[in-house]
């Protein structure tokens, strides 16, 4: 390379790169190569970090603002809210299913009633037999209407799938996040924390963030 | 006929309970499990003729217990049927490759329930025939 095309090189670079690549000082070009790979790591670091407090605070405050707004009991976060709407939402399909167990026998009973007045009176104009055909078509449409009710609360279980898979992306982002800064602090000179394979309380989430000042 | 259906969630269960017995088979005979690993080991204890299960379980899935079944010499010609909401081509071919013998997505209905079941009991005749 001539010096011409060198010089036309380095005129598009920084201060610093330019002085590195004149130096002739191999100790010094390491180290100072070296201090710039680490500024950016700090850079990158820190914004690991800020994002992972944003996002665990972000979980964190989601359940105490509902919790402001009404919501009964008090929730420590996002994952809890959520469990309490998939245990709502189960606890009110099972009384829907109860309500199903209980009138199914009693349809059944208005049936076979009816069957015994027909057999016994089976006339078209008497009040009694007319009155005993009507209720065995209304027994036999509830029993329907039951079954139908039956299948409907299985709309609850996919529901509740969803939502258990939003709670595992929350958990998923949250420890891929921490897990970054552990590596990013790492690198960066920082002693990295012992593994935390999966971090889920509140409390590791806070104790890990905090050993790098976030 | 003894039956085990398997699901995480309660509700789910109680359907599949509700439509087995309003197709005739017998309440006290079908029994429960909340995930894969918990469905094993009471088929390892006791016999069943058939398994319905979720696919989405925390433990173990429905298709890791499929496999599971396949795998014990003592379980692998168990009839087992997957009700489950999981609906893309990947997951459907991956349970008949694995030896599924019937595939629901959910939510469906009684008579699709009863359509699985006779496939189901047609063919196992018909191996039972021929073999």
């Amino acid at each position: 390379m001539t010096a011409t095309m060198t010089a036309v090189l380095n005129d598009g670079l920084p201060a610093e790169v330019r002085a590195l690549l004149d130096s002739t000082d191999g100790a010094a070009f390491e180290q100072a190569l070296d201090s710039m790979v680490r500024q950016r790591e700090q850079h990158l670091f820190r914004a690991l970090g800020v994002l992972a407090r944003d996002l665990h605070g972000a979980v964190c405050r989601l359940g105490s603002d509902l919790a402001n707004e009404g919501v009964p009991e008090s929730m420590t976060d996002a994952r809890n809210y959520l469990a309490e709407v998939l245990d709502m939402s189960s606890k009110a399909a099972h009384r829907s299913l109860d309500f199903v167990d209980r009138m199914r026998p009693e349809a059944e009973a208005l049936s076979a009633n009816a069957v015994a007045v027909l057999d016994f009176n089976s006339s078209e104009t008497d009040p009694a037999a007319v009155l005993a055909r009507q209720a065995q078509v209304f027994a036999n449409a509830c029993a329907e209407g039951l079954n139908d009710m039956v299948l409907v609360q299985s709309w609850q279980d996919l529901a509740g799938q969803r939502v258990k898979k939003v709670v595992s992306f929350i958990e998923s982002v949250e420890s891929s996040l921490l897990e970054l800064v552990r590596l990013t602090g790492a690198l960066a000179g920082r002693e990295a924390p012992v593994e935390v394979a999966k971090v889920a309380s509140q409390d590791e989430v806070d104790r890990l963030l905090s050993e790098f000042g976030f | 006929m003894k039956i085990l259906v398997v699901d995480d969630f309660s509700t789910m269960r109680r359907i599949v309970r509700n439509l087995l017995v309003e197709l005739g088979f017998s309440n006290p005979l079908i029994q429960e499990a909340d995930d894969g690993n918990a469905a094993l080991t009471m088929l390892k204890a006791n016999a069943f003729d058939m398994v319905v299960t979720d696919w989405n379980m925390p433990n173990m899935t429905g298709i890791e217990l499929l496999q599971a079944i396949r795998a014990e010499p003592k379980l692998k010609g168990l009839p087992v049927l997957m009700v489950t909401a999981e609906n893309n081509r990947e997951q459907i071919i991956a349970a008949a490759q694995a030896g599924v013998n019937g595939y629901i997505v959910k939510p469906f209905t009684a008579i699709t329930l009863k359509e699985k079941l006779d496939k189901i009991f047609e063919r196992l005749a018909a191996s039972g025939a021929s073999a």
